[in-house]
C-alpha cells in the first residue's frame, strides 16, 4: 500500500467528509424535528453564497463582513420557508408529501431566481490568499484548515446545546413526541423556527465555505442537500453526532476508495458502503431502533 | 382505505402519517405549479420558445449592414431578403451550463439581427434547453422544434445530447451544425456539420509536442478527463503521442464525473504518480478547480487542457496563470474586419466581448446565410436544406471569424467526407486571466509524426 497516498487520502477525506458533516447536521436538525423532507435546504446554501458575493460586489463590503450578510441570508431565507411555506401548510392539515413537493419547487425555483437576478455566469468573493502547508508529502491548505476547525466547533455548538439546555430538550421532546411536547407546554412554533435558524445557518457555513475557495453557481445548493441528507441517514437521524459521523464516514469512504478505485467510482463505494451500514443498522449508526 | 385526516397538535405540529388525501395532494400540486412558474421563468422548462423577440435590430446600424455587405456581398433579392429560415438552437439553458446556453444564443441572435440589417435572410430562432446535458430531455425538446416550430436548420451543442439526436437530424433532413460538443460519435453523420474541432482529439497531439519541446526531460505522463468529450484523446490519442514524442509512459490516467468541483482524490493520486506534465480533457468549470486543486497541493508540473473559458479562470483565480492550453481559439482582438463587425455589435447589444462559444454560433448563421446566397444563385429553393447541404459540399470553404487579418476574414474548410472542420489551432498560455497564442498547431492524420502536429 502506497502510504503517502493513504496520508494524503486521510486528510482530503477529513476535509471533505468535516463538510459533509455539517451538512448532515444542518440536514439532519431540521429532518429529525420536523419531518420535511426539506429539498429547499438548497436555499440557504446557495443563498448565503450570493448574498455574500452580491454585498462584496454591490455594497463592496469587504470579504468578512460579507459573509456575515450570507450568513444572515441564509437564517432569513430558511426561516421565511418555514414561515411563508411550511407553517401555513401545516395549519391546514397539509400531508408530509404535500410540504415535500413545496420543498420540491422552490429548491428548483430559486436557482431559476438566482439566473435570473444575477446571471448565469460564475460568482466569486475576492479571496484571501491560501497558502499551503506541507507535513511531508502531505499537503493541506489553509482553507482546509479551517474548514476543520469551523465544521467541528460549529457541530459540536450545536449538538452540546441541544443535549444540555433547556430548550435544546425541548427540541429533542418536540422531535420524540410533538403532541405530548405541546401537552407540558413546549412552544412547538419556536422550536420548528429555531431548528430551521439553525439548520439554515449551517448550510449557510457550508455554502460560504465552498464560495471561499470556488464560486457561486444558481444551482451549486442541491448536490450539497442531498448529501446532507445521505449523511443524516447514515448516521441516524435524531443525532446530531451521528450525522456528523456519517458524514465523516462519507467523506472518508469517497477519499480511501481512491486507493484502489478510479476516482469516478467513488460514488459507487459510498452508496454501497451506505446500502450495507443501513442494511445492518437501518437506524444508520448512532440512531436508536425504534421500540 | 380511511383518507380522513387525523387531528392534528395545537400548532398543527403533529403530523399525520403520510396518507395523502384528494385535497392535500392539489394543494400541493397548486402550490408546486406556483413555484414550478418560477423555475420555468429561469430559462426554459424544457419548452422550446422563440427569440425572435429578444433580437432588437435597432442596435445594428446602417455601417454594420455596409460593412457585412462588404464581406458577404448585397443584400436585397441576392441576398435571400425575404427568405426566412426557422432554426432551432438545442443549447443548455438551464443546469450547470447555462453559461454556454447563454453564450451561444446571443451569437446567433446577434447574426441574425445583423444579417437581417444587411438586407439578408429572416433566420428565425428558436430555442431549445437541453438542461446541460440531459439527453431524454433533448429528444423531446428536438421533437418539438421539429414537429411544432418546423424547424429546417438546427444549431446543437454538447456531445452526448448532440449523439442522441444524429438519427433525428437525419430523418428530418435538418441542416445542423455544432460548435459546442464535437465528438466521434457525431462524424460522418448525415446533415451534422461539426464548426469546431474534434474536441481533445484534434489539438492533443499538438498539445502534447509544444510540451515535449518545452520540457524535453518530461517523461511522466498523467491524464485527467471525463467519459463524456474527448474520451479518444485520454484513452489512445494521448498516451499513443506521449510515447512517440517522448518514449515516456502515462504514469495516471484518471476520470471524473462532469460538473465536479472537488478533485482531492485525483490530486492525491497524481501526487503520488510524480508526473512530469498534465494533460487534461476537463472541460466548463471542472478544469478551473482542477487546476486550482493541483497548484494548492504543490504540484508544479506543466498542465496542458483543451479549453479556456473565462468562467472557469474566475474559478481557478490567479493558479490559471500557469495552465497552457490547446484549441482552435477564437481571439476577439484579432483585427480580421468580420471579426471587428461581431466584436462592436456584441459590445453593443450585450455589453460584453464575445468569447469562443458565442462566437462559433454566431459564424453558423452566417455559414447558412452564405449557403442561402449559393443555392439562389443556383437558382435553388433556398429553403431546402438538401440544396444547402449539396451546396456546401460543393464548395466546403467560408469565410470566418478565425484567422485572417486587418484587411480579410479568415477562411475555415470543411471536410465534405466526415463533415468536420480545419480551424487554425494554436498553444496558449494564460496571463492574468487572459490567454495569449504562443505556438501555432495543426491538425495531423493518424499515423503521422506527431511532432508536426506543432508548427
Amino acid at each position: 500500500m502506497d502510504l503517502e497516498l493513504l496520508a494524503q487520502l486521510t486528510v482530503s477525506g477529513l476535509v471533505v467528509g468535516s463538510t459533509y458533516a455539517l451538512l448532515g447536521v444542518s440536514f439532519g436538525v431540521i429532518y429529525a424535528t420536523t419531518r420535511i423532507f426539506h429539498l429547499a435546504h438548497a436555499v440557504a446554501y446557495a443563498g448565503a453564497a450570493y448574498a455574500a458575493v452580491w454585498s462584496a460586489d454591490t455594497l463592496g463590503l469587504p470579504f468578512w463582513p460579507a459573509l456575515v450578510v450570507g450568513l444572515v441570508a441564509a437564517a432569513v431565507l430558511g426561516v421565511a420557508i418555514e414561515v411563508l411555506f411550511y407553517r401555513p401548510m401545516r395549519r391546514r392539515n397539509a400531508t408530509l408529501l404535500t410540504i415535500f413537493l413545496v420543498s420540491l419547487g422552490i429548491s428548483v425555483a430559486f436557482p431559476n431566481l438566482l439566473q435570473l437576478a444575477f446571471g448565469p455566469e460564475n460568482q466569486s468573493l475576492p479571496r484571501p490568499d491560501n497558502p499551503t502547508y506541507g507535513l511531508g508529502s502531505v499537503t493541506i491548505s489553509r482553507h482546509d484548515v479551517a474548514t476543520l476547525l469551523i465544521c467541528w466547533v460549529l457541530i459540536a455548538a450545536v449538538a452540546t446545546y441541544i443535549a444540555r439546555t433547556r430548550f435544546g430538550r425541548s427540541v429533542t421532546a418536540m422531535r420524540t413526541n410533538p403532541a405530548m411536547a405541546e401537552a407540558v407546554g413546549i412552544d412547538g412554533k419556536k422550536v420548528y423556527l429555531f431548528v430551521f435558524l439553525i439548520g439554515s445557518l449551517l448550510a449557510g457555513v457550508a455554502g460560504l465555505l465552498f464560495t471561499a475557495k470556488g464560486v457561486a453557481t444558481p444551482t451549486m445548493g442541491l448536490q450539497p442537500t442531498l448529501t446532507g441528507f445521505i449523511a443524516a441517514f447514515l448516521g441516524g437521524i435524531g443525532s446530531q453526532w451521528g450525522a456528523a459521523l456519517g458524514g465523516l464516514a462519507l467523506g472518508l469512504i469517497s477519499s480511501w476508495s481512491a486507493l484502489y478505485l478510479q476516482v469516478d467510482y467513488g460514488p459507487v463505494v459510498v452508496f454501497g458502503a451506505m446500502f450495507l451500514v443501513l442494511l445492518i443498522r437501518p437506524q444508520g449508526l448512532l440512531g436508536k431502533a425504534a421500540a | 382505505m380511511n383518507n380522513r385526516r387525523k387531528p392534528a397538535g395545537r400548532s398543527g405540529l403533529s403530523f399525520p402519517s403520510v396518507d395523502v388525501s384528494r385535497r392535500g395532494f392539489l394543494r400541493g400540486s397548486a402550490a408546486l405549479g406556483g413555484v414550478s412558474f418560477l423555475a420555468a421563468c429561469g430559462g426554459g422548462d424544457g419548452d422550446t420558445k422563440s427569440s425572435a423577440a429578444k433580437i432588437d435590430t435597432s442596435k445594428v446600424d446602417s455601417e454594420v449592414a455596409q460593412g457585412l455587405q462588404d464581406i458577404f456581398g448585397p443584400g436585397g433579392e441576392e441576398g435571400g431578403s425575404g427568405v426566412t429560415l426557422t432554426a432551432g438552437m438545442l443549447l443548455a439553458m438551464t443546469g450547470q451550463g447555462s453559461f454556454f446556453g447563454k453564450v451561444m444564443s446571443q451569437g446567433a441572435q446577434l447574426a441574425a439581427a445583423q444579417i437581417k440589417s444587411a438586407d439578408g435572410i429572416t433566420y428565425d430562432v428558436k430555442i431549445g434547453d437541453h438542461k446541460s446535458g440531459d439527453v431524454p430531455t433533448a429528444l423531446t425538446v428536438t421533437r418539438q422544434l421539429v414537429t411544432q416550430d418546423k424547424i429546417k436548420i438546427l444549431q446543437t451543442s454538447y456531445g452526448a445530447p448532440s449523439e442522441a439526436i444524429v438519427p433525428l437530424i437525419g430523418q428530418n433532413k435538418l441542416l445542423s451544425f455544432n460548435g459546442g460538443g464535437s465528438s466521434p460519435g457525431q462524424v460522418a453523420k448525415p446533415f451534422l456539420w461539426q464548426t469546431r474541432m474534434i474536441f481533445g482529439d484534434d489539438p492533443c497531439p499538438g498539445g502534447l509536442a509544444w510540451i515535449a519541446k518545452e520540457y524535453p526531460d518530461a517523461k511522466k505522463l498523467a491524464i485527467v478527463g471525463t467519459q463524456e468529450n474527448g474520451v479518444a484523446g485520454a484513452k489512445e490519442i494521448g498516451p499513443a503521442v506521449w510515447a512517440q514524442l517522448t518514449g515516456g509512459t502515462v504514469v495516471a490516467n484518471e476520470q471524473h464525473d462532469v460538473g465536479a468541483t472537488d478533485f482531492s482524490s485525483i490530486v492525491a493520486r497524481i501526487k503520488s504518480s510524480s508526473p512530469d506534465a498534465i494533460l487534461t480533457f476537463s472541460f466548463g468549470d471542472d478544469v478551473g478547480y482542477l487546476v486550482k486543486q493541483l497548484r494548492e497541493a504543490n504540484v508544479t508540473v506543466p498542465i496542458m487542457g483543451i479549453e479556456f473559458t473565462e468562467q472557469a479562470a474566475k474559478v481557478a483565480g490567479a493558479s490559471y496563470d500557469t495552465y497552457n492550453f490547446a484549441t482552435d481559439f477564437y481571439d476577439p482582438k484579432n483585427p480580421n474586419p468580420w471579426n471587428q463587425i461581431f466584436v462592436d455589435g456584441h459590445n453593443d447589444m450585450f455589453g460584453s466581448d464575445p468569447e469562443y462559444y458565442g462566437a462559433n454560433y454566431y459564424e453558423q448563421v452566417f455559414f447558412v446565410w452564405e449557403l442561402v446566397r449559393r443555392v439562389l444563385a443556383d437558382g435553388g429553393d433556398p429553403t431546402d436544406t438538401t440544396a444547402l447541404q449539396s451546396a456546401l459540399e460543393a464548395n466546403p470553404e467560408f469565410k470566418s471569424l478565425y484567422g485572417g487579418d486587418a484587411s480579410a476574414p479568415g477562411t475555415v474548410q470543411f471536410n465534405p467526407e466526415d463533415h468536420t472542420i480545419s480551424k487554425p489551432m494554436g498553444v496558449f498560455k494564460v496571463t492574468n486571466g487572459q490567454p495569449s497564442k504562443i505556438a501555432d498547431i495543426v491538425k495531423i492524420a493518424s499515423g503521422d509524426d506527431p511532432a508536426s502536429a506543432l508548427v
